[in-house]
């Protein structure tokens, strides 16, 4: 059970009115074919939809511009064709979006690759394009679409996304005040059966196939770790203030949080961990819940009670 | 020069950057005000606005967008100019600025500024966006020149007429971007002090400088390192048809200390007042 910090950096991406630098690694884009409008049918709207087509298009399908047929539309400048120009744009649109991923995923680009993550990422901004206005929540399909990828290990990859998604959501996630102990103590003894617990608004409980926390927490550390075995774990991501967490927990905490994160009273909670500790003594089974109850509220799972 | 719509000089800014959080809220450092990505603070209910509550309660603060899409041919997108008003009155951000631009049409974004063909159809299509635009938010709207990378052969005016027409027909502020200037008259081949001259300079409200990177055959405007000479030389330009006017860094990438960064942005006060 280890309650790891997470770098605030993370999920904090800038949009800004730059555009990307573009590097010259690039294949030469495709081209098709520029429409031949007649000039009636040239107007505002039919010139924006064909320019955003050419900039959306994948570099490896051809946008419909041609360079003869450009010549009507696009001016050359000394230096570059018309199509030159537009492929700025072309290449910029991927750039910027990748960046925007690769900032909500770095643990996961890590783990692919710089060239295999680039690759995903334009099938991804292919596949889901952006209609908002803001780019928080660009990267919100990332762990769904890795499972249909045909990358080494799909599964591993999208518990990795949706760890690091988990993160970008609680920054984004509002802001509460911590639960302390020193409030539960004004609880009356004879009102702790009723008392329900007011989960921290950031909080999701992730249940997964590999152990991807681990592999995170090791990049974290500068190691370079390896794709994990498959090994199920549950992680809590969560943020207090200003700063993000994530904890480890076992399958009757996982019971416990979740039970009461979905507003049942402490007793309720109870009885449905109760099952999970068959077997075990009962003085050392109310030890071992109070310990997760103590550790759940110490480490900010909980933003504050109120009674049933 | 004062200019018409009474907004204030604010001085030397800086774009607030996620990277220098920390560095602000904790050292409070002594900066005239922060330009804000007002995007990147819509849609968000966490720690972003935690940070800029923080920084809005010491520092001016102005807004300036990216995905008002003042230029598309879809509709205005309301919701996105409710969010926008709501963090002005949150923030008491002194001005909102975006781009004149297009970012997408058929619901898409492609969170690019992308290019707006200079034709009579265009400017008659964004002024009345502006005057809706304004019209909502109650205040003027300033609109930035953008740095562009094509020309479009229909084109039926240059840049500079089609912004001074805008300014004037829409009745709205002006964000001149120095840079930018700069960027689009390499990559176009025209004289950026013809641009200037062109420009109803009672209507500029802010400026902006940047880093750039020169491609040899193109600019891009990255705003990545410091801004070079020439570029200084034409904030200075400028400035001068327009003293008192606010002036603000913008840098993207490759961020470097939150102190650098400043350091660069009052290099500005070498340049103020050069003349031509």
């Amino acid at each position: 059970m280890k309650r790891e910090a997470t770098a605030d950096a993370i999920g904090t991406h800038e949009r800004a009115s730059a555009t990307p630098v573009h590097t010259d690694h690039h294949a030469p884009s495709r081209h098709g074919v520029t429409p031949n409008w007649v000039p009636r049918e040239l107007n505002l709207a039919a010139q924006q939809a064909w320019f955003e087509a050419i900039v959306t298009t994948p570099e490896s399908e051809p946008a419909p511009a041609d360079e003869a047929g450009l010549l009507r539309l696009v001016t050359p400048s000394k230096e570059l064709t018309a199509l030159e120009r537009l492929d700025v744009y072309r290449r910029g649109y991927y750039a910027r979006l990748v960046e925007c991923l690769v900032d909500d995923y770095p643990v996961l680009q890590h783990a692919l690759g710089e060239e295999a993550f680039e690759e995903l990422s334009h099938a991804y901004i292919a596949e889901h394009p952006s209609k908002s206005p803001s780019l928080n929540y660009f990267g919100r399909h990332m762990a769904d679409f890795c499972r249909t990828q045909p990358l080494p290990s799909p599964g591993f990859a999208a518990d990795l996304a949706a760890i690091e998604w988990a993160i970008v959501l609680s920054i984004h996630a509002p802001t509460a005040p911590t639960l302390t102990s020193e409030e539960l103590a004004t609880v009356p003894g004879e009102r702790w059966p009723s008392v329900c617990l007011k989960a921290n608004p950031s909080l999701c409980i992730l249940h997964q196939e590999y152990p991807a926390n681990a592999y995170l927490q090791a990049f974290r550390n500068d190691a370079d770790p390896s794709v994990p075995e498959a090994k199920r774990t549950s992680v809590a991501v969560y943020r207090t203030q200003m700063r993000v967490w994530r904890l480890e927990l076992t399958p009757p905490m996982v019971t416990l949080f979740e039970a009461l994160k979905s507003g049942a009273t402490l007793a309720e909670s109870l009885n449905r961990v109760a099952p999970e500790l068959e077997g075990t003594p009962e003085a050392e089974a109310v030890q071992m819940v109070m310990h997760w109850f103590r550790t759940g509220v110490s480490s900010g799972l909980f933003s504050g009670l109120y009674f049933a | 020069m004062k200019n018409r719509f009474g907004l204030p000089n604010l001085g030397i800014g800086l774009g607030l950057r996620t990277v220098h959080y920390s560095h602000i809220v904790e050292q409070k450092p002594a900066v005239d005000w922060f330009e804000i990505i007002s995007d990147n603070y819509l849609h968000t209910a966490g720690r972003p606005l935690d940070f800029l509550d923080l920084i809005a309660e010491r520092y001016p603060i102005v807004m300036h967008g990216v995905s008002l899409s003042i230029g598309s041919t879809d509709p205005l997108d309301r919701d996105y100019l409710r969010e926008l008003r709501a963090l002005r009155d949150r923030v008491r951000a002194h001005w909102v600025s975006d781009h004149l631009c297009w970012t997408g049409v058929s619901s898409k974004n492609t969170h690019d500024l992308l290019p707006m063909p200079y034709t009579e159809e265009a400017l008659a299509h964004v002024v009345a966006r502006v005057r809706a635009v304004q019209d909502f938010l109650g205040a003027p709207l300033a609109l930035e020149n953008p740095s562009t990378y094509v020309e479009f052969a229909g084109d039926s005016m240059r840049e500079w007429e089609f912004l001074g027409r805008l300014a004037e027909e829409a009745d709205c502020a002006l964000l001149l971007d120095v840079n930018n200037v700069y960027v689009s008259a390499r990559n176009h081949g025209f004289d950026a002090l013809r641009y200037l001259d062109a420009l109803p300079f009672d209507r500029v409200v802010q400026m902006h400088v940047a880093g750039h990177t020169d491609h040899g055959t193109h600019i891009v405007d990255s705003h990545i390192g410091p801004v070079i000479d020439p570029v200084w030389k034409l904030l200075g330009n400028a400035h001068a048809r327009a003293p008192g006017i606010p002036i603000l860094l913008e840098w993207d990438a490759e961020i470097p200390s939150f102190e650098e960064t400043h350091h660069e942005a009052l290099r500005a006060r070498e340049f103020i007042g050069a003349t031509p």
